[in-house]
């Protein structure tokens, strides 16, 4: 059996199969969510690896922190801490075309459907500490309407990640213009960063507002408008 | 005050910072990202130096704090500070939980400067911990300070491990309370402190 480190995978990129490191494969692919792996059993051993060495890392933390990693409450930190990491960044190893195949509907509709309130936690990419808040979304349909679950579920796939706020904003609005091709797209993203209130300026009741307008929202004063006093919460 | 020893002084915080780094970097890669890129070049120190922030409670003392704080004053009625906002780290999945402190103590003769009530909140929130723990050491640490009659400590948090992973519940929030002396023993005083506590 071939033996790989665990930062090496046979990845699938863009259409072919490499041995690469995993750095490589994700500079290209990670952020459109690209890159898939060919033998399920080989990912989970390779997931394993990683956990392990994910752990450890932690470990190494706690005590250079001078905590006591042998006391009760710390004992399985370690684990505990690497899972939490995956999960906030599991959003990597999913894409658009996983979760939205078949719920794209056509459908006579060409008035705006919103889906707002959408709970976001994400993990700044500068501190490593959690940002979180309420995304507001709205597309125009073209002729194409999609499962509104979906619209919440692309959101977790990019706000699963390392990220900033900004390119959050504009990933999502992308992947439903790209997924949909809608008249108009636009993303509103309301949310409090941890890296600003629990450290650093220490501002406890800063909100970040970002927001990226697509197509008609861009072009279309009244129709942006629109939007924005829907979404007024 | 939390059974153990810690081993990390002020002064030693930027020799550690390197082991800190490396570990980071480590995990970055581990989780498949890409440590060259623009937005992560800096990243392991900037986590690392946060992560120090965030456990800076460990190398301070009440001592340091409280000493010329403490006044005679002959009050013997409640004093309350609420609404302390409150930041801390879950030392099982070292992600925060934050919320907000209220403290009440019945003066002995003995008076201390408001913030350092919070002060001593500071202390003991930036460490990891766990609620129910943070909420007593708060309790002791103005007890043994100040030996009032009593002592009440109510912390209300909301804890990101159960909100953005594992049951994932966005609204709940935890309550903790320690209750010292009068407030133990008397549920008047009790009551007083929890109804001022919680209404403006």
């Amino acid at each position: 059996m071939e033996s790989i480190h665990a930062s090496e995978v046979k990845a699938i990129c863009k259409g072919k199969m490499v041995t690469k490191h995993l750095n490589e494969v994700n500079e290209v692919c990670m952020q459109k969510g690209e890159f898939g792996r060919e033998d399920k059993g080989h990912k989970e051993s390779e997931d394993v690896v990683r956990l392990s060495v994910i752990a450890k890392s932690y470990a190494g933390i706690l005590k250079e922190l001078g905590e006591d990693v042998d006391r009760q409450g710390l004992l399985r930190t370690p684990l505990r801490a690497a899972k939490a990491m995956q999960f906030f960044t599991k959003g990597y190893r999913e894409t658009t075309d996983d979760i939205l195949n078949d719920a794209i509907f056509d459908e006579n509709h060409d008035e705006m459907v919103i889906v707002k309130n959408i709970d976001m936690f994400s993990l700044c990419e500068h501190h490593l500490v959690p940002f979180f808040g309420k995304v507001h979304l709205a597309y125009l349909p073209n002729k194409r309407v999609v499962g509104l679950s979906k619209l919440a579920r692309i959101v977790e796939i990019y706000s699963r990640r390392l990220q900033v706020q900004e390119r959050l904003t504009k990933q999502i609005a992308t992947a439903i213009s790209e997924a949909l091709e809608p008249a108009g797209v636009a993303v509103v993203i309301e949310a409090i960063h941890m890296c600003m209130v629990m450290r650093g300026v220490q501002k406890m009741n800063s909100k970040t507002v970002t927001s990226v307008m697509l197509g008609e929202f861009q072009e279309n004063p009244k129709t942006r408008e629109e939007f924005l006093i829907l979404t007024k919460n | 005050m939390n059974g153990h020893c810690t081993s990390r002084k002020d002064a030693k915080d930027e020799f550690r910072l390197p082991g800190l780094e490396a570990a980071y970097t480590r995990i970055l890669r581990e989780l498949g990202e890409d440590t060259d890129r623009q937005g992560l070049l800096r990243t392991p120190l900037r986590a690392a130096k946060a992560m120090q922030f965030l456990t800076k409670g460990y190398h301070e003392t009440i001592h340091d704090i409280l000493n010329n704080a403490i006044f005679d004053e002959d009050h013997d009625e409640m004093v309350i500070v609420k609404d302390i906002d409150m930041f801390s780290l879950c030392e099982h999945h070292l992600v925060p939980f934050f919320g907000k402190v209220h403290i009440g103590y019945l003066p002995n003769k003995k008076v201390v400067g408001l913030s350092k009530l919070a002060r001593i909140v500071e202390i003991f929130s930036r460490r990891l911990q766990v609620q129910e723990r943070l909420t007593k050491q708060i309790a002791m640490a103005i007890s043994e300070a100040l030996q009032p009659k009593g002592v009440a400590v109510v912390i209300e948090a909301m804890h990101m491990c159960m909100v953005m992973r594992g049951v994932q519940k966005m609204n709940s929030c935890t309550v903790t309370s320690t209750m010292l002396g009068i407030y133990r023993e008397d549920p008047k005083a009790r009551e007083e402190f929890l109804t001022l506590a919680k209404h403006a």
